[in-house]
């Protein structure tokens, strides 16, 4: 019998004890809260230490940038491509028209109409960088954070998002060019094969 | 009260004979729309609520939607409404061994159990559907019938998680209504009527000078009936720490694992007005009903609906607060407390009550 009370007042009280234990949580939630909002609030991202400098490492895998201003539209970076996931389309521009100079002072001859890079295939294998003669494709951050600050996460509400259309040329241009020569030649890979 | 009302209005027209079948349908029918509003805007609240406090409890925020785009409002505030929307555009799948019958029906008869059930509770003086003279009895009474749905739902979906999931469930219901009953039964003893209006009126007035004159204030035995009660129900009603018959970690989801949907919404529905019920039942029989917390002050119709709402509010929180503080109970444990705890401390109860009013007079 004394054993019966004593069970019975020891799970009373204790269920108490964890009664306050979720209550206090409960009124805490503006102090104890722990979630993140996430797209609104991120994480501060910690100080790496990598083991060496940045300078004097010039490789980081992060997200793909392009600088179209200086592409020159050479399909270099394409064909490096291990997984064909850069697609690029160009149109010839008559002799003599100006379409600008890159900052290598390499006079631009195509005009890049398209300039895709779907993020869900890439791997972050960096071989695209190597081959680009203007250097103007390169993952951001890093040593190149003066070119493009870091984005380490480019999350996305829906796929699409990570079909990164990088050419800038209106369509006007587009059309101007087209009407002229014969623009098309077999452009992608996978075309080609 | 409602019916009573609508079938004298009806009446007053002359277009039907008194009494007439078809005249008694139609009230029935119009009677019958608010309370399923009533357990749908119930259960958009209550899950609501839910979310965000078990959220509080853990350290979390619940949702919040402040993201772009229609992302649930305002703190979340839409996200039931999304989830009603989601039920009711999802694929209704019917396993192909499931009797199919049974399957179909047990839902319906899971939810017009709480359905009728709250046709007798009273929200403030005159808002009642009817007034029975027998009102709790009836209440729990029809409140049992869902186990039949339970084991209907279990049985006709061909699982042997539902199976399990739908015998536990009714070895625990049919255990713990005898503590409520039991628990009941003292406080009819005082009362000495089973309208739940006479059981509220009984109520009115102060007691020790300034508490309201609540059953659970009236002995220290009503008092422990109170926690006898409230704990066998939220027991009834499958809540954690009881929800043994769902299990979610060992039974997958107990005896509705196999449905989905509408179907589906029409358990959670339940789920949710049977939690109303229960702290409905505790706030007449124990906590003055629609008495006002301080004797005779703010009693018109619109306050007393109020005070009502808000002890029922008061008391689903506190068993959300249990679901989010206590682990499940094993089944022999459930069958403990309910044996070997509850029952003979109803019973002391009963004895204590009758000793009381015998002295008291
Ligand atoms: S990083 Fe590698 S996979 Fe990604 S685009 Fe460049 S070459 Fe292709
Ligand atoms: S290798 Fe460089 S210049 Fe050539 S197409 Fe690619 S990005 Fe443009």
């Amino acid at each position: 019998m004394s054993k019966y009370l004593h069970d019975l007042w020891s799970s009373v009280s204790s269920s108490m004890i964890g009664m306050r234990i979720t209550f206090k949580h409960f009124l805490r939630i503006r102090k104890g809260n722990v979630t993140l909002q996430y797209p609104e609030e991120k994480w501060p991202r910690p100080e790496r230490n990598i083991g060496f400098e940045h300078k004097d490492y010039n490789v980081i895998r992060s997200k793909l940038h392009v600088d179209m201003d200086d592409c020159i539209g050479c399909y270099k970076c394409a064909r490096a491509c291990p997984v064909d996931c850069i697609k690029i389309e160009t149109i010839k521009v008559p002799k003599g028209t100006d379409i600008g100079i890159t900052s290598n002072d390499t006079k631009k001859r195509l005009l890049v109409n398209r300039f895709d890079i779907d993020m869900t295939e890439c791997m972050y294998c960096n071989l695209c960088v190597y081959p680009c003669p203007e250097e103007c494709i390169f993952m951001t951050g890093g040593p190149n954070s003066s070119k493009h600050p870091i984005d380490y996460e480019f999350s996305e509400y829906n796929r699409e998002g990570l079909m990164y259309r990088f050419a800038t040329a209106t369509q006007e241009e587009i059309d101007r060019y087209t009407d002229t020569e014969t623009p098309e030649k077999p452009t992608e890979k996978e075309e080609t094969e | 009260m409602v019916v009573d009302n609508l079938m004298q209005w009806f009446e007053s027209w002359t277009l039907w004979e008194a009494g007439s079948p078809l005249l008694f349908l139609i009230v029935v029918v119009i009677a019958g729309v608010p309370i399923f509003l009533l357990m749908a805007v119930n259960a958009l609240v209550a899950v609501y609520a839910e979310l965000k406090i078990s959220a509080f409890m853990q350290d979390r925020v619940g949702p919040m939607g402040q993201g772009p785009g229609l992302h649930a409002g305002k703190w979340g505030l839409l996200q039931t409404v999304a989830d009603a929307l989601k039920l009711l555009l999802k694929e209704d799948i019917i396993p192909t061994l499931a009797d199919r019958k049974l399957f179909i029906i047990a839902p319906f008869i899971i939810f017009v159990t709480p359905f009728i059930a709250l046709a007798a509770l009273p929200f403030n003086q005159n808002l009642l559907i009817a007034d029975l003279n027998i009102g709790v009895f009836y209440i729990l009474a029809v409140g049992s019938i869902s186990v039949i749905g339970i084991i209907m739902a279990g049985w006709s979906s061909n699982n042997k998680w539902s199976l399990y999931g739908a015998m536990r469930s009714a070895a625990q219901i049919v255990s713990y209504e005898i503590p409520v009953a039991l628990s009941i039964v003292s406080v009819i003893m005082l009362t000495g009527t089973l309208s739940m209006q006479g059981i509220i009126s009984y109520q009115d007035g102060t007691t020790l000078g300034i508490l309201p004159n609540w059953i659970l204030f009236n002995n220290p035995f009503s008092f422990i009936a109170f926690f006898i009660f409230f704990i066998s129900g939220v027991a009834e009603v499958n809540r954690t720490p009881f929800d043994i018959p769902e299990a979610e970690s060992e039974l997958v989801a107990g005896f509705h694992t196999e449905y989905s949907g509408m179907r589906w919404a029409f358990f959670f529905l339940s789920e949710y007005a049977n939690m109303l019920i229960i702290s409905g039942i505790a706030a007449v029989a124990f906590l003055g009903g629609w008495h006002s917390p301080i004797p005779g002050f703010l009693e018109s119709p619109g306050w007393s609906l109020f005070w009502f709402i808000s002890k029922i509010g008061m008391l689903i929180f506190i068993m959300m607060w249990f679901r989010w503080t206590f682990p499940r109970l094993r089944v022999d444990q459930l069958m403990n407390i309910c044996w070997k705890v509850l029952l003979p401390l109803a019973l002391l109860n009963i004895f204590g009550v009758g000793i009381w009013t015998l002295l008291t007079g």
